[in-house]
């Protein structure tokens, strides 16, 4: 099995942004990824994308579907 | 704490929690992510009358990290910025495991203040951050063992009865954060802050938190009922309906100004230690 999701890549530009540092790009969402998201991409902690994120669940299946809960402030921090 | 403090003008502590770990660059641009940029913005909020800050530590990318390593840069550089701030690291981690969670109470010097999450809070579609009885224990115990003040981060009602587990357990007096918001957090309604508030046992100092468009009404209201605030980026990046915060000290003159305007007076550290039994 891959080190990280077939679907991570990083990137430096992007949407209209541009950043110094390389950062977590999904290409099956199609957006930079959340720090909290890109565990789940680079499989840390356990978490597996295969399991985990909805959007390689979406992608996989073909589903049109692959809106997850990027959310507002409401689910941003992590205390 | 009750509206008997706010009336007789009871110091307000405002903390400033400035950049989080669940959102970076990608989604807020002016969010401080590396050690130097927290620093800086602490500097800002010190002087804007915060007394608390928040930690968070990433890495170079902006990705979540939770060493004792990654701490120690950002505590560091907040400490060579600012005077006299109190440092409170995150425990939180939503999937990483409980080794790893304690991380953050192990830099040198030690924070005066870590959170402590009191229960389960869901995360996407598919992650919870459990939060176990077992992990909020260990984290507790260590805390105690290094002379760390927890903030116990009440997300819902029922992390109330969780806290009241442990209460004999903290030391004097609990200081408890009430978190309103989405998902798992409580529904933010003024009633509902007053229900919480009146759960508190005696002599409870609590802080309110507000995420997003609720983190201006919410604490206001938590002025008034004796209660100390957060404001940050991490948790609001709007100063406004659809106009973004410029920084995180913006956030918190606002939240300075609207205590002056009701007349408490803004906590300093020092005070702040004082409130909070931090030697």
């Amino acid at each position: 099995m891959a080190n990280q999701c077939r679907y991570l890549e990083y990137r430096t530009d992007g949407q209209g942004k541009r950043f110094d540092t390389a950062r977590a790009y999904c290409t099956a969402a199609d957006s930079f990824v959340q720090p909290m998201r890109a565990d789940i991409c680079n499989r840390r902690y356990d978490l597996e994308p295969e399991q985990d994120c909805e959007y390689y669940e979406a992608a996989t299946s073909g589903s049109a579907n692959s809106e997850g809960d990027e959310g507002g402030d409401e689910n941003r921090s992590e205390r | 704490m009750t509206y008997n403090d706010y009336l007789e003008r009871k110091p307000v502590i405002v903390t400033a929690a400035l950049t989080g770990g669940v959102q970076g660059k990608e989604t807020v641009s002016n969010l401080p992510e590396t050690p130097e940029e927290v620093g800086a913005a602490a500097r800002e909020c010190e002087r804007a009358g915060a007394s608390i800050v928040h930690l968070h530590a990433r890495r170079p990318n902006g990705e979540r990290a939770f060493s004792a390593e990654r701490f120690q840069e950002v505590t560091d550089a907040v400490r060579s910025e600012t005077d006299d701030l109190i440092v409170q690291h995150s425990t939180g981690g939503t999937a990483a495991s409980d080794e790893i969670r304690a991380e953050p109470l192990r830099t040198d010097p030690a924070p005066e203040m870590a959170s402590l999450d009191m229960g389960p809070l869901n995360r996407y579609a598919k992650l919870t951050s459990e939060n176990t009885r077992e992990i909020v224990d260990d984290l507790h115990a260590e805390m105690l063992n290094r002379g760390i003040k927890p903030e116990l981060e009440v997300f819902n009602g029922g992390h109330l009865n969780e806290s009241l587990r442990i209460w004999e357990d903290l030391e004097s007096p609990p200081y408890v954060n009430l978190v309103f918001g989405g998902g798992t957090t409580t529904i933010p309604h003024p009633r509902n802050l007053v229900m919480l508030a009146e759960n508190l046992p005696a002599d409870t100092e609590f802080n309110i938190l507000g995420f997003g468009p609720h983190q201006l009404p919410m604490t206001t209201q938590g002025l008034l009922l004796g209660g100390h605030v957060r404001v940050g980026l991490e948790d609001n990046r709007y100063y406004r309906h659809g106009e973004p915060a410029e920084s995180n000290a913006q956030l918190v003159e606002r939240a300075v100004r609207i205590a002056n305007e009701l007349e408490r007076p803004v906590a300093t550290p020092t005070e702040a230690r004082s409130i909070l039994g931090i030697d």
